[in-house]
């Protein structure tokens, strides 16, 4: 007999066989997987309708800045309840201290009286415009001007580019909302990152990028570069990089309705970054905004697209709206 | 001991149900549970026993989105989870085996009787086992009754405890030669190994 022996002989020795109250051991497994079905399980399926509209919302909130917005909710009521509204998206490159801060992107948001279907156009930023007169930071009006549509931030802020976008679509703009590179930055990373998968490697030094081919997870800096790097993606231009944006957010969205399931935490540090990082006029507070997601209800879903446009003619490192297809795009945004 | 003969209703194939169907989970306690709670109460004593299987199928429930799919058998996994829980209750362990050591006689009372009467080495040396039982370090006392009690072999054992199989080599070595080791004077059958 050796060691083991000996030791198998001790185990059948202190050995028992179940007795009859195990069966209530039984009933406890049954319990628990009842209740995951109708607890949890509903509050998965509440949390992703939930992850899907405010993410619907957020998402094209998420591309852009500012820091004074608080993450506390202090006021519920839905901003234009049962009432259809515009949200221009201003994503503001604000690294350099030393230089006034630039608009980097913009997209015009359609959220239609039932909250469901969501509209979000790219603009392009080499569109060439005429930029209405606006105020300036010192109190002065510049006179109106032919010019690139992102110069209308650098002179008059988020009003003068609101101003544009509204005199060039007919669109009435409710509510503006800017996002910074950090903010961006840290509401990605609040998520965990985002899933992509890339058909080709990406390398772009001057955006401080290097990703390989296939599924990977994008870090807040890295989705940064990806959504803005336009030299060695696609054909160079700011269409290939909208295209990109576009792609990203879509994979935002489907990573906050992940969490929004699966990791109800971090999605809710996610909401926090987020709403701590925009600025909004007319003030948008957390409260409202959640409530302004709640009213999405099961739909909730995205429609991207691109103002249409070709070269310019006087210039054809920029770009002119198809005036007859952007009056078609923007047709819905003044109805339902 | 069971064993899933196909992959059609192999316990892989059971959680993975499961994760559509949460109550057929219970298909798994079925199929184990006596088994799990024969080794857990060598380990721990009968009414310890039964709380910790029952902990450990409803800690298996929760994690059974995790499960690896590829292994058709789900006792590694399912040991692995006992095996942690049982480490909660370590002194309960400890002080069982010490029990022994004190009253050999009392030892084997919970046995059938034609194993209480087992060999004259076994029970002469049950005191000392016991001992050696007691003091050993839990990693290494977990390997050895995986395998001892839980009829594991080692790359199950492996997975159980989340560990190379290497280490579960050396580890039951050690065990094992410390073991002997107490066992050393009193057990002339011993095989060097």
């Amino acid at each position: 007999m050796d060691d083991l022996d000996l030791i198998r002989d001790l185990g059948r020795d202190l050995e028992h066989e179940p007795p009859a109250s195990f069966a209530r051991q039984r009933s406890r497994l049954l319990d628990a997987t009842r209740r995951r079905r109708r607890g949890p399980g509903r509050w998965a399926l509440l949390g992703v309708v939930a992850a899907v509209t405010a993410a619907a919302i957020l998402v094209p909130v998420t591309i852009f800045q500012g820091r004074h917005a608080r993450p506390v909710a202090t006021n519920s009521a839905e901003p234009a309840a049962g009432r259809a509204m515009n949200v221009l998206v201003i994503g503001v490159d604000r690294r350099v201290a030393a230089r006034p801060p630039r608009s980097d992107t913009l997209m015009l948001v359609h959220v239609p009286a039932d909250r469901r279907e969501l509209r979000a156009v790219s603009v392009p930023r080499d569109s060439l415009v005429r930029i209405p007169a606006c105020t300036t930071g010192s109190g002065k009006t510049a006179p109106a001007q032919l010019g690139m549509i992102n110069a209308a931030f650098s002179l008059g802020g988020a009003d003068c580019t609101a101003r544009t976008v509204e005199s060039l679509t007919g669109v009435r703009i409710d509510q503006t909302v800017m996002i910074d590179f950090d903010g961006f930055r840290k509401a990605v990373d609040a998520l965990g990152g985002v899933r992509m998968t890339l058909r080709h490697p990406v390398v772009d030094p001057a955006a401080g990028l290097k990703l390989p081919q296939g599924e990977q997870r994008l870090n807040g800096a890295q989705a940064l570069a990806y959504v803005r790097a336009r030299r060695a993606l696609g054909d160079g231009s700011d269409l290939g990089r909208i295209k990109r944006q576009q792609q990203f957010m879509a994979a935002l969205v489907r990573e906050a309705k992940e969490q929004m399931g699966g990791n109800p935490v971090r999605f809710a540090k996610f909401l926090v970054v987020v709403t701590g990082s925009f600025e909004t006029a007319p003030r948008l507070d957390a409260g409202r905004l959640q409530a302004l997601a709640r009213a999405f209800g099961k739909g909730g879903s995205v429609e991207f697209s691109t103002v249409p446009v070709h070269p310019a003619r006087s210039d054809p490192n920029r770009l002119e709206w198809d005036r007859a297809g952007a009056a078609r795009l923007f047709a819905t945004f003044k109805t339902s | 001991m069971t064993v899933p003969p196909t992959a059609q209703d192999s316990d892989a194939a059971l959680i993975e149900g499961s994760l559509t169907d949460p109550e057929s989970f219970a298909a798994l306690f079925d199929r184990y549970s006596a088994m799990l709670y024969r080794y857990v109460s060598r380990r721990l004593g009968p009414e310890a026993a039964e709380d910790v299987v029952g902990e450990s199928f409803l800690v298996a429930f929760s994690k059974r989105h995790r499960y690896d799919l590829a292994q058709w058998d789900a006792r590694p996994w399912l040991f692995g989870i006992a095996t942690k829980l049982v480490a909660r209750h370590h002194r309960t362990e400890a002080a069982r085996y010490r029990a022994l050591r004190r009253s050999p006689a009392d030892g084997p009372v919970e046995g059938p009787a034609d194993r209480v009467a087992a060999g004259v080495t076994a029970s002469a040396s049950r005191p000392r086992l016991a001992e050696a039982l007691a003091v050993l370090p839990r990693r290494d006392l977990d390997v050895l009754l995986l395998v001892a009690w839980g009829d594991l072999a080692y790359e199950e054992v492996a997975r159980a405890l989340g560990i190379p199989v290497g280490t579960v080599r050396s580890r039951l070595n050690r065990a094992r030669r410390k073991v002997r080791a107490a066992l050393g004077d009193i057990d002339p059958t011993r095989e060097e190994a």
